[in-house]
């Protein structure tokens, strides 16, 4: 008897008892669809940090500005011998493995345009941030020199001012205010979405440095090119930690810091998504495993019916071996029974799983990447188990003697 | 002299139910040639259906021979048995044994699996089996649609396919009603002019009458041998329904 007829026969014996076929595939059908989506929503969870990673820069740190401890008392951070603009300059030129080092100043204010307003994170920024932080603009410009020079009351807004503001109008050259400043709009970014916290990363506004640092902010900064943050891109990210130790003895020497009491931190923004994303992936990890736990019961409920069917058709397995079915040959068709349920279940939970992956992605927001090694390992792993599950009901098939099994009643 | 298709020589088979020995058979020699219509009778316990399921390959003898077509059958392995039984030995059953929500078609095939037979040379044979039982037409029924003497017919049509030396029948017509009883045995008399060997298993004599030979087991002895004219099936089929017109005219 031929493969191609084995599964002729074993496809009859299923389709006669369609309804019994379909419940025991449903054991197979749930894990099969549970342990897929379990692991498309880790995959997708894992692209989003990647996403976020790569959006924020994964060869990135940050320099902020610190309040240092004075006699005791704490300063108010960035209130004196802060950071500067020629501090930004330095990093960029002394340090040869750092690409662009952008310096920042972040204000708040209210938006006023018309009617509306709204209040969006002010960055006082250069025209480095957009290589620092992957910034593309959508429309119009990026600052002019003159506007950087002269305090230029010109501001690049992100899609969700644009949004909240103008709607579907066009923005640029619109005059908006800034704490009652009016300030004309000559660029727009193109959007960046939210970031895995759930943050909208497309609410803010772009000014130059000193737009925000004189007008704005109002600060008393010790120095007049004070800046809040500098954001240092690294050319190659392998180059990461030699950069960082650079840093912090060029800033240590540059803020004339002897002791431990560092006036700045270091941060490296990809590495601390990394650590908050790795206990979702534990979590992730978590569930599929008690979905493989859900596949282990539908291949103990396939062997359960496989028992079943095994004494119903007992008649049958008499017959067959009357006419000339050799032990092995029953024990291969009941065998490959097995595989097939466990096979179309775990097609029809691959399918399920698509679909709800599919649901969750355009309903619920999540990012589902269904890989096809796990497509794969699940098809495989379905057979496998149809296999050790079956063996044993097909070895009591075979095991059966002709005469009581054609007088089995 | 015709040629022998089994032979027994001392048969024996022993049981062993509930710490007791019971002997089914008992010191069994027969020959059966080609050609023949063999009824074996006797009443139930009499040890006819073990000795089918020796001479059908389904059961070991304890002691003794078989020779089926001059070879020995003991000390085969199951998966051999099953070989020689697909080869050489048709089945009719009492119950049919048809599979269920399967087209007659298929179930006649189902010998044919097992022998790698060409699907297109299988399907052509079946066919011609199931038209020479007279179910030309009913080729896609599966059994819930047909009568009970029609799926006898299958079951026969099954037997048939792999042009056996030995057909059994084990109660043919135990299922059956007086007149499908009778169009069964017309059918296997019709095989057996055609020169099928038949062995037909049964206990009621009048059956036994349709077969040229009579054996008679008691106790697992065999206590007669003998031949006869056999009755014809399609007289007594012609008979009955004479009377049947009549009754209802009446």
């Amino acid at each position: 008897m031929n493969s191609l007829t084995l599964l002729q026969v074993a496809w009859v014996a299923l389709r006669v008892n369609l309804l019994r076929s379909i419940l025991t595939m449903l054991g197979i059908i749930i894990g099969v669809a549970a342990v897929i989506i379990m692991l498309a929503l880790g995959a997708g969870a894992r692209y989003d940090v990647d996403q976020q990673i790569k959006s924020l820069g994964g060869n990135v740190f940050v320099v902020f500005a610190r309040g240092r401890f004075m006699g005791g008392a704490r300063e108010a951070s960035g209130s004196s011998q802060g950071l500067t603009e020629m501090d930004a300059q330095a990093i960029e030129q002394q340090i040869s493995e750092v690409n662009v080092a952008a310096p920042t100043l972040r204000a708040s204010g209210q938006l006023i345009y018309g009617n509306l307003n709204w209040a969006p994170e002010i960055h006082g920024v250069d025209n480095k941030i957009y290589t620092a932080q992957s910034w593309e603009l959508a429309e119009g410009r990026s600052f002019s020199d003159t506007e950087l020079a002269s305090a230029g009351r010109v501001a690049v807004i992100g899609q969700t001012v644009k949004r909240e503001l103008f709607g579907a109008a066009d923005a640029l050259g619109q005059t908006v205010r800034v704490n009652k400043m009016p300030v004309t709009v000559i660029g727009v970014l193109k959007g960046k979405g939210q970031n895995t916290q759930g943050n909208d990363q497309d609410d803010l506004i772009f000014m130059p440095l000193d737009t925000v640092r004189k007008r704005i902010a109002g600060m008393t900064l010790s120095s007049p090119k004070a800046v809040r943050s500098i954001i240092v891109q690294v050319t190659d990210e392998r180059d990461m930690s030699i950069v960082e130790q650079q840093l912090d003895s060029l800033l240590r020497q540059r803020l004339r810091i002897t002791d431990n009491q560092s006036g700045f931190s270091i941060r490296n923004l990809a590495e601390m998504v990394e650590t908050r994303s790795q206990t979702m992936q534990i979590f992730n990890g978590l569930l599929a495993a008690v979905a493989s736990v859900s596949l282990l019961v539908g291949g103990i409920g396939i062997m359960n019916i496989m028992l079943v069917s095994v004494t119903e058709r007992t008649r049958e397995i008499g017959l067959r071996m009357a006419v000339g079915a050799e032990p092995r040959i029953i024990l291969k068709q009941f065998l490959v029974e097995a595989v097939l349920l466990c096979a179309m279940g775990g097609l029809i939970g691959l399918t399920l799983a698509v679909a709800v992956s599919l649901g969750l992605e355009h309903f619920a927001g999540f990012t589902a990447i269904i890989q096809p090694q796990v497509v794969v390992m699940s098809l495989g792993f379905s057979c496998l188990i149809g296999v050790f599950f079956g063996y044993y009901p097909a070895t009591k098939a075979a095991r059966m003697q002709p005469i009581e099994a054609l007088r089995f009643e | 002299m015709s040629h022998t298709v089994v032979e027994t020589k001392a048969l024996e088979k022993d049981y062993r139910m509930g710490g007791q020995h019971l002997r089914a058979l008992k010191d069994i020699s027969i020959r059966i040639a080609e050609g023949d219509f063999v009824a074996v009778m006797g009443p139930s316990g009499s040890g006819k259906s073990t000795f089918m399921n020796m001479i059908g390959c389904l059961d070991a003898p304890s002691r003794g021979q078989i020779l089926l077509q001059g070879a020995a059958l003991t000390q085969l392995s199951a998966a051999a048995l099953a070989k020689v039984r697909n080869k050489y030995i048709g089945f009719v059953f009492q119950q049919f044994n048809l599979l269920p929500r399967t087209s007659a078609l298929d179930n006649v095939l189902l010998p044919l699996l097992y022998n790698n037979t060409p699907r297109d040379e299988a399907k052509a044979r079946a066919q011609a089996c199931l038209q020479l039982v007279g179910l030309g037409d009913r080729l896609d029924h599966q059994p819930s649609q047909l009568s009970g003497g029609q799926q006898q017919r299958v079951a026969i049509a099954r037997a048939l396919v792999n042009d056996p030396a030995l057909i059994l029948a084990d109660e043919p017509t135990g299922a059956l009603d007086t007149e499908t009883g009778l169009e069964v045995m017309q059918l296997l008399q019709q095989l057996h002019q055609q020169g099928k060997t038949i062995v037909l298993v049964t206990h009621e004599s009048d059956i036994a009458a349709f077969a040229s030979r009579q054996l008679l087991f008691k106790d697992g002895n065999l206590v007669s041998d003998r031949s006869s004219i056999p009755h014809s099936a399609a007289a007594e089929l012609a008979l009955l329904r004479q009377q049947r017109i009549k009754e209802v005219a009446e």
